[in-house]
């Protein structure tokens, strides 16, 4: 865990559209450590996609196109390597998975033909060994009578066997991370509970590294090890799980959690955070978070000053001028290697309490 | 963890795809059904379809069987010293030989269990083998059909097996005098031209040319709209912006009109005239392929194809274009229509293919002399027949447009 598996350093995206540039990821910069899974949480809009689709370089370039910043996977710049490498890449070091199932599957090939063609493409196999690979693929995510499903066509399948048979055919060729975009979004709460259980199972047996995009705190509560929130396209909070929801130091982070209802309090009417969700064409100046702060309370400083990622704690990374001797905080790399306890009893007190 | 999803499978099929009536079965019994089955069955139910399939399926076996129907040349004869030959076999040319063995290879395929496409790129091998080796080692002979006739009459062959219509396309029976522009009668059911050759055995050999202009020049203006349309939607912007222009350039030339430029400037030819067909008809399917691509390239599977490491070539063709070409096969139909008759334009203008090509509007033109009488046999069976033809090919497109628009309700 001494090396981050893959590291984003500074990523700077734009589009440029008919009505000028606009500018969806500034400066963000996270890490992922192998075993572990990062969840990148944010409203939509805040950038998580689109730094998600620039690891694989799925960006369309243009009117995409990568200002600044590095990426690197094993040591090597992904935003520099040739086109040909970097397919040797995707798919099999990296793989991904999306947020629908029902339209992320060709309908016009069946579901073997779909996992044997990364297989294929990946592995050096050819024909039935090719098949093989993928019925085993097809039962290790708990389908069912593999054999049968892989003849049959995604229109067969309900949304839950359609994201296994995703998530199967990304891990068919043992990727080292797994780029999961929202991967249960689509799907109702009990296939979403099977879904997150079976990528925990899978992570601990293969030891692949997951960056988890999704905007719902229930699912990095239970599967994030280390958190990236991000808001109008930068990273404004960034630390473990446990650190996170003991006790979040941005406001917006605040805000968040304050937007969840909690088990067991008595609450008639959830709050919400004021205003709206700043448009990526038109990002407020300064904070991009000042019009709708509760803590800013007109201070001059927010409207004028974006504030750096300061690492304000041990192990804990935030950007908001109003946190305690936040001006005095080193501006560091974020990297934060840290993996949850498997159980309970190993969660340290302090955490605990 | 295992238990739980063994038991969420089973019980659920999913919803039930586009025109699966039946999934209310038992799920382990669903049925594997593509959608090019799907689409197949749609367009069978239809009786327009049927009767179109059928009318070009008959063309499409006197095409392939022209020489075995109209011959002049014996199927198998007996001469007077007891030896037996059959003439004809040695008078096929090259195009008949090809037709005949792909045939043969094509039941023989069909037959077989194996995969679709290695049934398709096993075919296309045959074709392109068999079209070489007898271009090189078949040499068509030339006898006088006159002389079997004569032979007969003196009782130097014994005794012959003739084709169901004696006499080839090219057999201007010149041992009788009175042959020319007879009315349909006796031995020649439809008549014969002004140059006393058979109708009937002319109008079975034109098939070739009506079938094989409709699918070549089609398919060739598919092959050149498919790949600048694809190219255009997937990679839009620059690409997109020259690649309309050139198409805007395109339309803007009436094919008929280049077609009579280059037939007055090189010597009328079937491969010269399916080609400029081609080149001048792809810019509608390139429209078609470009709008489809437009919205594929957003699509999840595409992106997540991308996302696997698939090469560009497969992105394209493998993943986008058999969810895109729907609009193009449909407008192909009624391409092939349009190049048929196109075709029979420029034969009837006495423009178009060569003097021994038989061709429907080569006869239709012969229809009026230059006496100013109207010869009803020679309008009437050519003219039937390009109108059933292009009449089927509609009735198929049609079909096939109501079988792929999620629009129109099914059942």
């Amino acid at each position: 865990m001494n090396e981050p598996l893959l590291h984003i350093d500074k990523l700077n995206v734009a589009f440029s559209t008919s009505r000028g540039q606009v500018h969806p990821v500034r400066d963000v910069s996270m890490s992922v450590y192998p075993g572990q899974t990062l969840a990148v949480v944010g409203e939509s809009g805040c950038g998580k996609s689109v730094t998600a689709m620039s690891v694989l370089r799925l960006i369309p370039q243009p009117p995409g196109k990568y200002l600044s910043g590095r990426i690197y996977f094993q040591g090597r710049d992904l935003l520099k390597l040739p086109e040909a490498d970097m397919r040797k890449v995707r798919g099999k070091e990296i793989a991904m998975i999306f947020q629908e199932p029902m339209t992320s599957l060709n309908p016009v090939y069946t579901i073997g033909d779909q996992i044997a063609e990364a297989v294929i493409l990946h592995q050096n196999l050819r024909g039935k060994a090719a098949y093989d690979v993928a019925e085993e693929a097809l039962r290790e995510v708990g389908i069912a009578d593999p054999g049968r499903r892989l003849r049959e066509y995604p229109h067969q399948l309900s949304g839950g066997m359609r994201q296994r048979v995703m998530i199967a055919m990304a891990l068919s060729c043992k990727p080292k991370l797994l780029i999961a975009d929202e991967p249960t979004t689509a799907l109702d709460v009990t296939i979403q509970a099977q879904i997150l259980e079976l990528l925990r199972k899978l992570q601990r047996e293969t030891g692949m590294a997951i960056m988890l995009i999704t905007h719902d705190l229930g699912v990095v509560a239970e599967n994030a090890d280390t958190v990236a929130v991000m808001y109008a396209g930068r990273v404004v909070e960034h630390s473990t799980v446990h650190d996170l929801f003991d006790k979040p130091q941005h406001p917006y982070t605040e805000g968040l959690f304050r937007s969840v209802p909690k088990l067991g309090a008595n609450v008639t009417r959830l709050e919400t955070i004021a205003g709206t969700v700043p448009n990526p064409k038109n990002f407020p100046k300064g904070c991009k978070f000042h019009p709708r702060c509760p803590r800013m309370a007109g201070d001059p400083l927010c409207v004028d000053d974006d504030p750096a990622l300061r690492e304000v704690q041990l192990r804990y990374w935030a950007a908001c001028h109003h946190i305690e001797g936040f001006a005095q905080a080193p501006i560091t790399e974020p990297q934060l290697a840290y993996k949850r306890p498997e159980t309970i009893s190993e969660i340290p007190a302090e955490v605990l309490q | 963890m295992t238990k739980l999803s063994a038991s969420e499978p089973i019980g659920n099929p999913g919803k039930p795809g586009p025109g699966e009536t039946d999934s209310t079965r038992d799920p382990l019994t669903v049925v594997r059904r593509s959608l090019v089955r799907q689409v197949a069955r749609d367009v069978l139910v239809r009786w327009g379809a049927q009767i179109g399939i059928v009318w070009v399926g008959l063309l499409v076996v006197l095409a392939v069987l022209a020489p075995v129907l109209a011959n002049s040349h014996p199927l198998l004869m007996k001469s007077k010293d007891g030896e037996l030959s059959s003439p004809w076999v040695k008078h096929l040319s090259t195009a008949d030989c090809t037709l005949l063995v792909t045939a043969v290879a094509f039941v023989i395929i069909v037959l077989t269990r194996w995969r679709a496409s290695t049934k398709v790129w096993l075919l296309l091998a045959v074709i392109v083998v068999t079209a070489i080796t007898s271009s090189i080692f078949v040499k068509q002979r030339f006898t006088s059909p006159d002389t079997y006739r004569d032979r007969l009459k003196s009782g130097e062959i014994e005794w012959a097996a003739r084709a169901p219509i004696p006499y080839s396309p090219d057999d201007r029976q010149l041992d009788d005098p009175t042959a020319r522009l007879r009315s349909p009668a006796g031995r020649h059911w439809m008549g014969t031209t002004a140059t006393g050759a058979d109708l009937a055995s002319n109008m079975i050999h034109a098939c070739r040319i009506a079938l094989s202009i409709g699918f070549i020049s089609t398919g060739i203006a598919v092959v050149i709209g498919v790949v600048i349309g694809g190219m255009m939607g997937y990679f839009a912007g620059v690409v997109d912006l020259l690649g309309m222009r050139l198409v805007e350039i395109f339309s803007a030339i009436p094919t008929l009109l280049l077609l009579l430029c280059f037939v007055a400037v090189f010597t009328p030819n079937l491969y010269m005239m399916m080609a400029i067909i081609g080149l001048t008809s792809w810019e509608g399917y390139a429209v078609f392929t470009r709008a489809e691509f437009l919205s594929l390239r957003q699509r999840d599977f595409v992106q997540s194809a991308i996302a696997s490491g698939v090469p560009l070539r497969s992105v394209l063709f493998r993943h986008m274009l058999p969810n895109g070409i729907t609009p193009v096969l449909i407008s192909a139909s009624f391409g092939v229509a349009s190049a048929i008759l196109a075709e029979s334009t420029l034969s009837f203008l006495g423009i178009g293919l060569g003097v021994d090509e038989a061709s429907w509007g080569k006869l239709l033109a012969d229809a009026r002399s230059s006496g100013g009488t109207f010869y009803w046999w020679l309008a009437v069976f050519p003219g039937v027949a390009i109108f059933l033809t292009v009449f089927a090919y509609n009735l198929i497109g049609e079909a096939l447009r109501d079988a792929l628009d999620p629009k129109v309700l099914k059942n």
